[in-house]
């Protein structure tokens, strides 16, 4: 992924006093929290939490009643979607939203929207602009299909692939563009075992290759302690705790919001 | 990572960077057959079926705007050919004012841009249906216009245009009609096919399917469907420009509302989202009207064409295009399963 947009250290997302309402309904309530700089955060909490809701409002998917939203130092509240994209804050969706009559190739090209791209015209006439501009998106396609294991599939359609290779096609058009916040939201959902295993290596291999401020949400406490080295547990709409992978796997409130039970209850 | 997600084996082999060749001997053989073809008219049909040959042409480029727009960006419009008509009356205009080839072109390519942006500009938050109704609206404007400026556009009565003159070309020649329509249409199909190779083409295809994931990756949605209509109107007003050079007579029923929804058929059927659907498209909207009124049966090509359509829509939604296709990749299943086997 050589092609990238934004440069210098990936920043600090700061939600602050956020608040997310659908009608009388509080989906997140003056929540607080920050997803630290160059590291992998892990998103936690029960169905319903609100966690795909706090993806929604960093990525301006939803409007949000109450607080605000600031990437390093700029304040992004007011911003729409697009223009938080291509300041560098790219999500993926927990349902798959691909070009279902497309190639797994054309997938993740959209996601090189980023990149600088010549103007209508140039590109409708392939005018030199637009073969400059095809190369970098390619190279980077090919990098990230290359990652993923989803080279050999590249000229299938979407529509016919098996579910877990559907979701990959999801992430990639996500990382294609090596965003400085990327926001993933359950990749790992429907990929057995060993995806999950060699999903969580290729994210961090990603990670390291190009750093950025990534949260995966993530029902797997495994996956979590592999791949995050930062967890935000969220319950009911509200912050519960966040710290190391070992402190709020630890947290007696997460343990009874997260698993209906404190830790040796059971025993 | 292969190992344990995908098990569907044997994929397409990509080239070096991972895209699909498309090395000059693809492109080659691709502009062969469409050299073949195009030969085909002059060398063996007699002048009626040249004539129809070049309206075909003409009605080519029209077949592919709408699939920039409809078949790519999904957008739904019942105006194309009044933007036809909008390229036609122009050249009546311009031509009858004594300007020849690029005064025509030039004028055709501003008229209709604006006619676009008069369209889509309003319509952004229309989709559907509801988007349909309202270019419908544009089209029964454009009528109104026409029939009651009489005295600049012949009205209801319709127009004789002067034939286009090209050097030694005559458009009131079938044959040469043919020859000058050939270039526009060659180039207007390369241009549609190259537009599936590019970020505008696949901005499109987002618009179309998932605009939510368009946004996600800084896909500017409204922009792209202005765009799309902009680049079909173009279309439409070049195969406009072509049509009233070719038949030197048009009037409003040549643009009206039945002759967008056959146009609006004629891509369904064809296969929306590809170069080929539009050209089978534009074939089966000028030949199969023109076989039923040979037959003594022109009345029948309505009902066909419906019949046909409601077959379409339910049993092959990607038209005869993606019928081939996907007899291909039956095929392609089958012989993978017979490999395996062994
Ligand atoms: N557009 C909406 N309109 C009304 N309620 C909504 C909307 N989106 C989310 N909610 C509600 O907000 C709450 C939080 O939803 P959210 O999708 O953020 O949960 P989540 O933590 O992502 O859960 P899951 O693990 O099931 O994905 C849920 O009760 C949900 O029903
Ligand atoms: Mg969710």
């Amino acid at each position: 992924m050589s092609a990238s947009v934004e440069t210098g250290a990936p920043p600090v997302v700061r939600i602050d006093g956020l608040t997310v309402r659908y009608g009388a309904f509080h989906a997140l309530r003056d929540v607080t929290v920050s997803l630290p700089a160059g590291r992998i955060s892990g998103l936690i909490g029960p169905n319903g939490a609100g966690k795909t809701t706090l993806l929604n409002a960093i990525s301006g998917f939803t409007p949000i009643a109450e607080g605000r939203v600031h990437v390093g130092d700029r304040d992004i509240t007011a911003l729409g979607v697009r223009r938080r994209a291509l300041a560098g804050v790219v999500r993926g969706f927990q349902t798959v939203r691909l070009l279902e009559r497309e190639s797994v190739w054309d997938n993740v090209l959209i996601g090189t929207e980023r990149f600088a791209q010549p103007s209508a015209l140039s590109q409708f006439f392939a005018l030199p602009a637009q073969w400059r501009a095809h190369r970098r998106a390619t190279a980077a396609a090919a990098e990230v299909l290359d990652l993923l294991g989803l080279r050999r599939h590249a000229h299938r359609r979407v529509d016919e692939l098996p579910f877990a290779s559907r979701r990959l096609v999801e992430v990639a058009r996500v990382l294609v563009s090596s965003p400085s916040v990327i926001l993933l939201d359950e990749p790992a959902a429907g990929l057995d075992q060993e995806g999950r295993q060699e999903l969580a290596a290729v994210l961090t291999r990603v990670h390291d290759n190009h750093p950025s401020t990534m949260v995966v949400v993530e029902h797997d406490v495994d996956l979590v302690k592999t791949l995050c080295s930062y967890v935000i547990a969220l319950d009911s709409g509200a912050f519960l705790c966040d710290g190391t992978p070992a402190k709020v796997f630890g947290d007696r409130q997460v343990q009874l919001a997260y698993f209906g039970r404190a830790a040796g209850v059971d025993a | 990572m292969t190992s344990a997600i995908l098990r569907r084996p044997r994929g397409e082999a990509g080239n070096a960077t991972g895209e699909r060749k498309q090395g000059p001997r693809r492109l080659l053989t691709r502009v062969a057959v469409f050299a073949v073809i195009a030969a085909v008219p002059p060398l063996l049909f007699d002048d009626y079926w040249v004539f129809m040959s070049a309206q075909v042409l003409a009605f080519a480029i029209a077949t592919l705007g709408l699939d920039v727009l409809y078949g790519r960006t999904g957008q739904m419009s019942l105006a194309h050919a009044s933007f036809m008509g909008v390229g036609a009356y122009t050249t009546y205009l311009v031509s009858s004012l004594g300007y020849g080839l690029a005064v025509q072109l030039a004028a055709v390519a501003v008229v209709s841009l604006i006619a676009a942006l008069v369209v889509a500009v309003p319509t952004l938050r229309l989709s559907g249906l509801r988007l349909a109704l309202v270019t419908l609206a544009f089209g029964e404007l454009l009528a109104w216009v026409v029939r009651n400026t009489t005295d600049l556009t012949g009205g209801t009565q319709g127009a004789s245009v002067d034939p286009l003159i090209i050097g030694q070309l005559d458009s009131s020649e079938p044959l040469h009609a043919y020859l000058i329509a050939l270039v526009p249409a060659a180039i207007a199909t390369a241009l549609a096919a190259h537009l599936g190779r590019t970020q505008l083409g696949r901005r499109m295809l987002a618009v179309r399917d998932t605009e939510l994931a368009a946004e996600s990756v800084g896909v500017a949605v409204s922009r792209t469907k202005i765009t799309a209509f902009l680049i079909s109107a173009v279309y439409a007003g070049v195969a406009g420009w072509l049509y009233a050079a070719i038949t030197g007579f048009i009037s409003p029923p040549d643009f009206d509302l039945f002759a967008s929804v056959y146009l609006f058929v004629a891509v369904v059927i064809g296969g929306a989202g590809t170069v080929v659907g539009a050209w089978l498209g534009a074939a089966y909207v000028v030949l199969v009207p023109e076989l039923f009124t040979l037959a003594g049966q022109p009345n029948l090509y309505p009902i066909v064409g419906g019949a046909l359509l409601a077959i379409v829509a339910l049993l092959v939604p990607d038209g005869i295009v993606g019928l081939g296709r996907g007899a291909w990749r039956r095929a392609r299943r089958v012989r993978d399963a017979q490999e395996g086997a062994t």
